[in-house]
């Protein structure tokens, strides 16, 4: 019975390196921009909410925790947004063409842009 | 060959590097010149807690009010060289989703600064770091929103009245230590407290204020300058 909630806080934050784990594999070995920042918004958004959340737990004090918690709603609010922010100007701009073996997409994306540019 | 020369001489320097720092008597420095004397004198002397803003807005404050008059010159020039004969062209802001989103966080953002401000007497930060933050607000707005947004709901004359606030704040602390303690910028013992508190260390909170409101109004106005000449070819 002792110190519980430090096993539940290693348990989360060892799953949190596991997902920032993943989010580096996907980065470095997705084809193109947006699989790679699909894998830096999902899986590093859970990363981070995971290592605070089990910090918050580790430090097991009210106020403080209540302040790391913070931290991770922040990060939840702002790095999907981010991701969001790129990923349309990257697609609305034509800065990084989808690599896609689906013609339809590829066409899809080619249609918009002729629409956006006229 | 080329490899190897670079070799030799990076060995070359770093061991020249290596002895001349290691033949500087460390512990002589750090007991006996001016660091022991700030350590031993910041507490008592100034009642502040973070030795870096008790020696920029305490000892050397006429050196910082030298530094705030620097940025006054860097954003008078500015606003001179990008004098405001066109309007300020606007972009349509990005999308939804990123607008509501910093409808939530910016709020967030003007609370730090002002903590950051604020807390220059017990934390790291001061004046300098928060007034940037201050500015942040106005870069968000540009971005975000559309820079006529940021016209319109901070327009560059509420920028330039606060930035002269913040200038008159610092010499008005400086003048009140003239008539307190009988030298510029002085630290009326009356206004220390308890250090470690929030309300203490007497005309340091002041001039962090002062500074902070100074630098954050000036890197705006520098920003918002620049960003209505770079718009306007879209």
């Amino acid at each position: 019975m002792i110190e519980m909630h430090l096993f539940i806080s290693y348990a989360l934050i060892l799953l949190g390196c596991f997902f920032a784990l993943s989010t580096t594999i996907g980065i470095l070995r997705f084809p193109d921009l947006y699989t790679r920042i699909h894998a830096g918004a999902v899986a590093l958004t859970m990363s981070a909410l995971l290592i605070t959340v089990g910090t918050a737990v580790y430090v097991w004090e009210l106020f403080l925790s209540l302040k790391i918690l913070l931290i991770g709603v922040f990060l939840l609010i702002s790095n999907p947004m981010a991701t969001h922010a790129i990923a349309r100007v990257a697609y609305r701009h034509r800065i990084a063409i989808p690599v896609s073996r689906d013609l339809s997409s590829r066409q899809k994306f080619e249609e918009d842009n002729r629409h956006d540019s006229s | 060959m080329k490899v190897f020369l670079t070799a030799i001489i990076l060995a070359f320097t770093g061991g020249a590097l290596f002895v001349n720092l290691g033949s500087i008597p460390d512990s002589f420095l750090l007991s006996h010149t001016a660091s022991r004397f700030y350590r031993e004198a910041v507490v008592t002397e100034t009642g502040a807690l973070n030795t870096v803003s008790a020696i920029l807005y305490d000892f050397r404050a006429f050196d910082s009010l030298g530094e705030s008059t620097v940025i006054f010159a860097t954003v008078s020039g500015i606003v001179l060289l990008l004098s405001r004969k066109t309007l300020p062209v606007s972009s349509a802001g990005l999308s939804l989703i990123v607008k509501r989103t910093f409808g939530i966080l910016t709020p967030f953002v003007f609370l730090l600064s002002v903590y950051i401000i604020l807390h220059g007497h017990l934390s790291p930060g001061g004046g300098f770091q928060g007034g940037v933050l201050l500015a942040v607000i106005t870069i968000i707005f540009c971005i975000i929103y559309g820079s006529s947004f940021d016209l319109s709901r901070y327009p560059p004359q509420r920028k330039t009245l606060i930035e002269t606030t913040g200038a008159l704040l610092f010499l008005g602390v400086g003048i009140i230590g003239i008539a307190l303690t009988g030298s510029f910028l002085g630290n009326p013992s009356a206004w220390r407290g308890v250090p470690g508190t929030l309300p203490s260390a007497g005309s340091i909170v002041p001039i962090n204020l002062g500074v902070g409101l100074k630098v954050g109004a000036g890197l705006a106005i520098i920003f918002y300058s620049m960003i209505q000449k770079t718009l306007k070819r879209q």
